[in-house]
């Protein structure tokens, strides 16, 4: 009886975690029946890489809805990242460098941003909007579509082989979640975050300064936009100079469709990491079920309503 | 000190009477008004009634959604959905009136039902279920456009609408009103009393405010809210009945990007996304900001991508000016010298304010540097003798254009003219038209366009060539009487049957291949997927195509598309890219693969397949040089500008390019060429 009482406070709890996971797991029953070839080390392997920009972005994403704040900047500041990256690399510097140059300017970005949210007060999303437009135009205005060519020889897989890099890449991902996750439960600048988001008024009188912590989640996540641009450059031989158009989207569908709460204080790492696999899985999962191109992202679409809709059935029975 | 607050508070809520615009409104419309009076003295086309009416022309269907959105943002909503919204009750439209032979006003009543369902979907799950609109109308974002992908299968794009139905678009009031703008009028007016002068807008700032609040007071929220939702997508269905008046053609692309334009608008006007705060009338002052600097910055022949960076420092400015403002009404509202915080604070803003007015005005500067005075030389547009070509590529920042405008830079240079290079920066299929109606208004010399959607383009085309102004195509044509001639660097079948001798040649035996497309519902790569099954059945080729893919003009998307590809269909041995970025990305995939039976053809650029060809992955692609194309452009222009190309002509002269056939009202360019390892390093873009 204890452990049936047990089992119920846990399920309440994570009722949003398991409402994504259950989406999740009928889609991969699904694929079981229709598509099987879906499940091969190969094609995860080949998933994995595809959504690992998704998957780091997405982590700092996290921490600033968690805070209440917003950012539609992160596609726009991966592809000045991914080329900046490149330019760096070109110019002669050791490619792990010119990763960090990258991740160096997303940092910058996200000071920027979240400067002026948290020390201007001005609205995330207008700061973020502004950021979005004038970066992606400021790059293609300074590129005029371009792309970055005749990257040095080590620059794909960073030196290591494909399937070296793809593992080095997993155990970044699981330490990135890892740390993410720690942090927010124990670190005191973790619950900082989610008492900022929870009330931003409440956690200035306990003495948090709340506009530290909105500045330095925007700087976090783009020093994370950055990374993730640098590794995702890292797998092909050119950088085009289009790159994350619409990442945004996917990362703030990963994180809400994650259970997080748009409006500030409540979300999980484990819930945002759900959400990327989720919409990660999707599009190729439909491919694999032989739907019609046509009619992919209308699928997709009614796929995260129904997602929102089984997290809805979950707090109802609360 | 308590008779002294009693004395201070009414004299604070007097405050609105006394000022009727809030701070932002206030410096809004001095940014618009320095606007208004720096483009009247830069371009002097600018400063008047047709172009006035121009602009709001191209106001009215971001104005109506803007109008829609203002009310949801408010009660501290979204709707993400108004763009995709447009789209598909365009294509309903379009159905209904196309495939179903209903009338035209039948079609209009099903078109607003359609955006009616879409709300009253938003509404029910928002207002109804309590669901976040953030995330609910994100999810409707991509379903509701994807249905309208879906039953057009991206391909179909309606046209031939009844003239008295495109009047709504395009014809004129007593001469000089463009027809739909009554309609914004009109609801804007609705709105302004819905939301400043009912009860029903008092709760909607209260819901804003304090939503539990709200509620303790007795007003219906979820009424409300689905009222709102409800509202938004009859509007959005109306704003898609407009648009496709307007463009003359329904396509379920229609309205892409027109909610994030409308929310920027919105925010520019003093709303506060977090609810509680703003008006319409500030909404409708930052969509005219919005619109009057696209415009003016394409009468003064910048760059769009320009215009993009201004919109984003002035977005910033305009909100930090707010914020200095703010200290001083904190002054007037307490009585008393605002704190150190606040007054460090209108300190910064103010500093950071000018460091962003620096950071235009140099761009500003260095772009005319660059571009060698062309800022200073539109003045002299008809005075002078140099002529003013404008070319339009179909997407700014696409690797293909800009070796395209490479070429034309080159001719521009040689024959002493000045070259308007400019075209959309995203995908909307409205922006060409806005441009083309600006360069009318310019009186350009001649107009040279890569016609992204000829159903559309034709239409201002025409308008253009009414206006006395020499019009050209090229890359892709516009319906024939919008033009004097298209240059024709290769047919849609011409290239087809290229790309169908390459698979042969490298498929002997016949087989599975795939196409991997740009996005679904571009026009150019429909047609030619078409071409290719033709050819495919008139050959009674061996060859069958197993699927098509969408890339979005994607080198990433290209790339897991192939991946997934290669594992789902092990028998596809070739993979046909008909979009630029996805020949390296494709390629990439079948290298990572280690698949060495897969082949990888296409149309694209040599220089982004360089490492491709010569490592052999990519036996070949197929082009046109681009580069000659480019060149061709400002020539042909020039020559069209002085009236030498005479009608019925069969050959022209054509600079370094030499003598070109003329076939009828087509310039000749010459055969796609087969881009392979022996030739590829002879090419230089």
């Amino acid at each position: 009886m204890r452990i049936f009482e047990e089992t119920i406070r846990l399920a309440r709890t994570w009722s949003r975690e398991i409402g994504v996971a259950a989406t999740i797991v009928l889609l991969y029953a699904v694929l079981f029946f229709g598509g099987r070839t879906y499940f091969s080390a190969e094609n995860f392997g080949d998933l994995f890489l595809a959504n690992l920009p998704v998957l780091i972005v997405s982590l700092g994403m996290l921490l600033i809805i968690l805070t209440g704040q917003i950012d539609i900047s992160v596609g726009s500041q991966f592809a000045v990242c991914s080329v900046i990256a490149g330019v760096a690399a070109k110019a002669g510097m050791p490619v792990a460098l010119a990763g960090l140059a990258a991740c160096a300017a997303g940092a910058l970005f996200g000071a920027i941003g979240g400067g002026l949210v948290a020390f201007l007060r001005i609205p995330s999303i207008v700061v973020t909007l502004a950021m979005m437009i004038a970066l992606r135009d400021g790059l293609r205005w300074s590129t005029q579509g371009a792309w970055i060519e005749n990257l040095p020889p080590g620059f794909q897989w960073l030196s290591l082989t494909q399937s070296r890099f793809t593992t080095a890449m997993a155990v970044l991902a699981v330490a990135l979640v890892a740390a993410t996750a720690a942090g927010l439960r124990y670190l005191k600048a973790g619950r900082a975050v989610l008492a900022t988001g929870s009330s931003e008024a409440a956690a200035r009188i306990t003495g948090i300064r709340t506009d530290r912590v909105v500045f330095s989640v925007f700087a976090l996540t783009g020093a994370l936009t950055g990374l993730a641009a640098a590794l995702n450059a890292m797998r092909f031989h050119q950088i085009p100079s289009n790159a994350g158009l619409g990442l945004e989207m996917k990362v703030i569908a990963a994180v809400v469709v994650g259970g997080a709460a748009i409006t500030g204080g409540s979300g999980t790492v484990i819930g945002a990491v759900l959400g990327v696999i989720l919409l990660g899985s999707v599009g190729t999962a439909l491919t694999f079920l032989g739907v019609s191109a046509y009619w992919e992202q209308a699928i997709q679409g009614a796929i995260i309503l129904a997602a929102v809709a089984i997290n809805l059935a979950g707090r109802r029975r609360e | 000190m308590n008779s002294l607050l009693k004395l201070r508070i009414p004299a604070a809520a007097r405050l609105p009477v006394t000022l009727p615009l809030s701070g932002s409104e206030r410096w809004l419309l001095g940014a618009l008004f320095a606007e208004i009076v720096f483009f009247s003295a830069a371009a002097r086309e600018f400063f008047g009634w047709t172009n006035f009416f121009e602009v709001l022309r191209f106001s009215v269907e971001l104005g109506l959604l803007s109008v829609a959105l203002t009310p949801i943002l408010i009660t501290g909503g979204i709707d993400l959905s108004v763009g995709s919204t447009v789209g598909l009750t365009a294509v309903a439209m379009g159905a209904a009136w196309r495939d179903f032979h209903g009338s035209i006003a039948a079609a209009v009543a099903l078109a607003l039902l359609v955006g009616c369902a879409c709300g009253a979907v938003n509404g029910l799950f928002i207002g109804g279920l309590r669901l976040p609109p953030l995330i609910v109308t994100l999810g409707t974002y991509t379903l509701y456009r994807g249905i309208a992908e879906g039953i057009t299968h991206g391909a179909v794009s309606y046209t031939g609408f009844p003239a008295r139905f495109l009047f709504l678009g395009q014809g004129y009031l007593w001469r000089a009103i463009p027809a739909q703008l009554p309609i914004l009028v009109m609801f804007a007016i609705g709105y302004w009393v819905l939301l400043h002068r009912s009860v029903i807008g008092r709760g909607l700032y209260a819901i804003g405010l304090n939503e539990p609040g709200a509620r303790y007071a007795g007003i219906p929220i979820r009424r409300h809210l689905v009222l709102l939702y409800l509202l938004s997508g009859f509007v959005s269905g109306l704003a898609g009945i407009i648009l496709v008046a307007h463009l003359g053609l329904a396509k379920p692309d229609l309205g892409t990007g027109y909610e994030l334009e409308a929310i920027t608008a919105i925010v520019l006007g003093g709303t506060s996304v977090f609810g509680g705060r703003g008006t319409l009338f500030g909404s409708l002052l930052g969509l005219f900001f919005l619109t009057i600097l696209q415009g003016g910055m394409h009468l003064l022949a910048l760059p769009s991508e320009l215009t993009g960076v201004l919109t984003g420092l002035l977005l910033l400015v305009i909100v930090s000016l707010d914020q200095i403002g703010a200290a001083s009404r904190l002054r007037q509202f307490f009585g008393a010298r605002p704190g150190r915080f606040a007054a460090t604070r209108a300190a910064t803003a103010a500093a950071f304010v000018l460091v962003l007015l620096t950071a235009a005005g140099y761009a500003l500067m260095s772009h005319s540097r660059r571009s060698g005075g062309a800022l200073a030389s539109t003045g002299t547009i008809s005075a002078g003798r140099r002529y003013v070509i404008a070319v339009m590529p179909k997407a700014k920042g696409d690797p293909y254009f800009k070796s395209a405008g490479a070429g034309a830079e080159e001719a521009a240079r040689e024959l002493g003219v000045d070259l308007i290079w400019d075209g959309p920066t995203n995908l909307d299929p409205s922006q060409q038209n806005e441009i083309v109606e600006n360069w009318i208004t310019m009186r350009v010399d001649a107009i040279v366009a890569a016609v992204a959607n000829s159903g559309s383009m034709s239409t201002v085309l025409r308008k253009a060539r009414q206006h006395g102004i020499p019009v050209l195509t090229w890359d892709s044509d516009a319906t024939p009487d919008a033009r004097d001639f298209f240059l024709n660097q290769a047919t849609p079948e011409g290239i087809a049957a290229t790309l169908t001798d390459e698979a042969e040649r490298l498929m002997p035996r016949g087989g599975q291949f795939a196409i991997i497309t740009g996005p679904l519902s571009a026009e150019n790569q429909n047609e030619w997927i078409q071409c290719v099954r033709n050819e495919l059945a008139r050959r009674h080729s061996r060859l069958t195509l197993a699927t098509v893919r969408p890339s979005d003009d994607d080198r990433d998307k290209a790339f897991l598309e192939t991946q997934t590809i290669l594992k789902m269909l092990p028998n596809v041995k070739l993979v046909m890219d008909l979009s630029a970025p996805a020949v390296p990305g494709s390629a990439e995939a079948v290298a990572q693969s280690g698949r060495t039976d897969v082949d990888v053809i296409g149309t694209s650029l040599p220089s982004i397949c360089r490492p491709y060809i010569h490592a052999g992955t990519v036996p070949s692609i197929v082009l046109w040089n681009v580069h000659d194309l480019g060149y061709l452009t400002v020539y042909a222009g020039w020559l069209d500008a002085q009236h030498r190309i005479a009608p019925g002509s069969t050959s022209i002269e054509a600079g370094r390019l030499g003598r070109l056939e003329v076939r009828g009202t087509e310039v000749v360019l010459g055969k796609p060429m087969v881009i392979d390892k022996t030739n590829i390093d002879r090419l230089n873009f």
